[in-house]
């Protein structure tokens, strides 16, 4: 048996994310307005801080380009507008995303989060007028793994701020958002 | 009065939360009685009469495609060998052999595993999950199914041969923050470590086969040792319990 211990299977340098892997980022990003139609004149701008749980649920799936895994969690969304008003908004929202895993240490990625979002802009603007609103995130991005472990991200994300018509007006605000972040896996 | 007024609610709060978390943080594992189990056997052999035995080949597929052998399951295979006492020494091809005018038994082992994540299922229910803002995580649970089919060829030093198979199958079964790799690891583990008892239960029946001399000396005493498959540590697990408890098996 002493004859077993052998370095047959040395390190790995992919990725081993499993069913179950749990991912904590943070990233960080810059919001930048989108007036879709005449009514809109705000030009809300301002930094973006985003702490975020994971966990995968699947092993990956599919054999093609499109093979990826399916991991759900939760976000914290901070803005602090700081166009055209210093306001803060801070939202919670449940997150999906969908990795491609085709190409080992670069892995793309789609996302989708929304959920409640507060914040002291409305009602100084046109477009909103409660300060209870939900918040909608769309977007993609691409991690690069540093290690097993560890990933550097980079996206983009198109953000839509409006409170479902529970209060008029309620023309949404609407924004790109870039991204940048790290993510560790455990 | 205010006091128990208040304090009701937060109570049931607090309640709710301590459910909702141990609910939602537990998993367990369901193991498939083999149809293939026999009862689990033993036998005492002389112990001079034990040969060494060499794992020449272990083969491992999952889903029909070949993956390499991780080596976890060689040393799971050779301690699961070894722990029945019925060889002398145990040797893996690529190390050490014993020596070639030596009898020996050289085994030949493929496993084919059968992996079943339910990736569809686990996306759907996680996005219900997600939209109901994780208060339908300790109701929701995912799945994870594992089986494994193992055939084993012994081939005598003469050249006879023996052939064993077994199957095992088992399910994990979590809610969301109940999920680990950890539990899949494990539900892997105790498939493969049943189906190894299975396999080498039927071994054991055949002990005296792997023997090099059938006819023992009646005029001195011998040595002899008790010959047997370890148990599996567990058949069934079908509770729940915190993943704090999953290591320990």
């Amino acid at each position: 048996m002493a004859a077993l211990a052998s370095p047959v299977h040395a390190a790995d340098p992919t990725p081993h994310i499993t069913v179950g892997t749990q991912e904590v980022s943070l990233s960080g990003g810059y919001l930048l307005p989108h007036r879709l139609t005449k009514d809109h004149t705000t030009k809300q701008q301002g930094p973006v801080f985003m702490p975020s749980w994971m966990m995968t649920l699947t092993d990956p799936i599919g054999d093609s380009w499109y093979r990826g895994q399916v991991s759900l969690g939760a976000e914290m969304v901070y803005i602090q507008f700081q166009e055209p008003f210093l306001t803060h908004g801070i939202g919670f929202t449940p997150k999906i995303k969908y990795t491609f895993v085709a190409h080992n240490r670069i892995r793309p990625y789609t996302e989708f989060a929304g959920g409640p979002f507060w914040t002291d802009l409305a009602g100084k603007i046109p477009e909103e007028s409660s300060r209870f609103n939900f918040i909608l995130s769309a977007g993609f991005g691409i991690s690069y793994f540093l290690t097993n472990q560890t990933a550097l991200n980079v996206g983009y994300r198109f953000q839509h701020i409006s409170n479902a018509g529970t209060h008029y007006p309620n023309l949404g605000l609407n924004a790109s958002l870039p991204y940048g972040g790290f993510s560790f896996f455990f | 009065m205010m006091g128990q007024n208040f304090s009701r609610p937060s109570i049931s709060i607090v309640l709710a939360m301590t459910l909702g978390l141990g609910t939602g943080c537990s998993h367990w594992i369901e193991l498939a009685v083999s149809t293939d189990v026999a009862p689990t056997t033993s036998a005492t052999v002389a112990t001079d009469a034990r040969v060494p035995v060499l794992l020449r080949t272990l083969q491992v597929t999952q889903n029909g495609a070949p993956v390499a052998p991780p080596t976890v399951l060689e040393r799971q295979v050779l301690g699961a060998i070894e722990a029945t006492r019925l060889f002398s020494q145990h040797y893996q091809s690529g190390f050490t052999h014993p020596a070639m005018e030596q009898a020996r038994v050289t085994v030949h082992l493929s496993i084919d595993n059968l992996v079943d994540p339910h990736a569809g299922q686990a996306a759907w229910r996680g996005f219900v999950v997600g939209a109901s803002m994780f208060t339908l995580a300790p109701f929701i649970s995912l799945n994870y199914d594992y089986g494994t089919h193992m055939a084993l060829e012994m081939e005598r030093w003469d050249g006879q041969i023996k052939r064993y198979t077994a199957t095992s199958n088992g399910s994990a079964h979590y809610n969301l923050f109940g999920a680990s790799p950890d539990v899949i690891e494990q539900l892997k583990g105790q498939v493969t470590e049943a189906c190894l008892s299975s396999l080498l239960n039927q071994v054991i029946e055949d002990s005296s086969f792997y023997l090099a001399s059938n006819t023992q000396p009646q005029d001195h005493p011998i040595r002899t040792v008790s010959v047997g498959v370890r148990r599996p540590s567990n058949r069934a697990i079908p509770i729940s319990r915190p993943l704090a408890d999953s290591s320990t098996r």
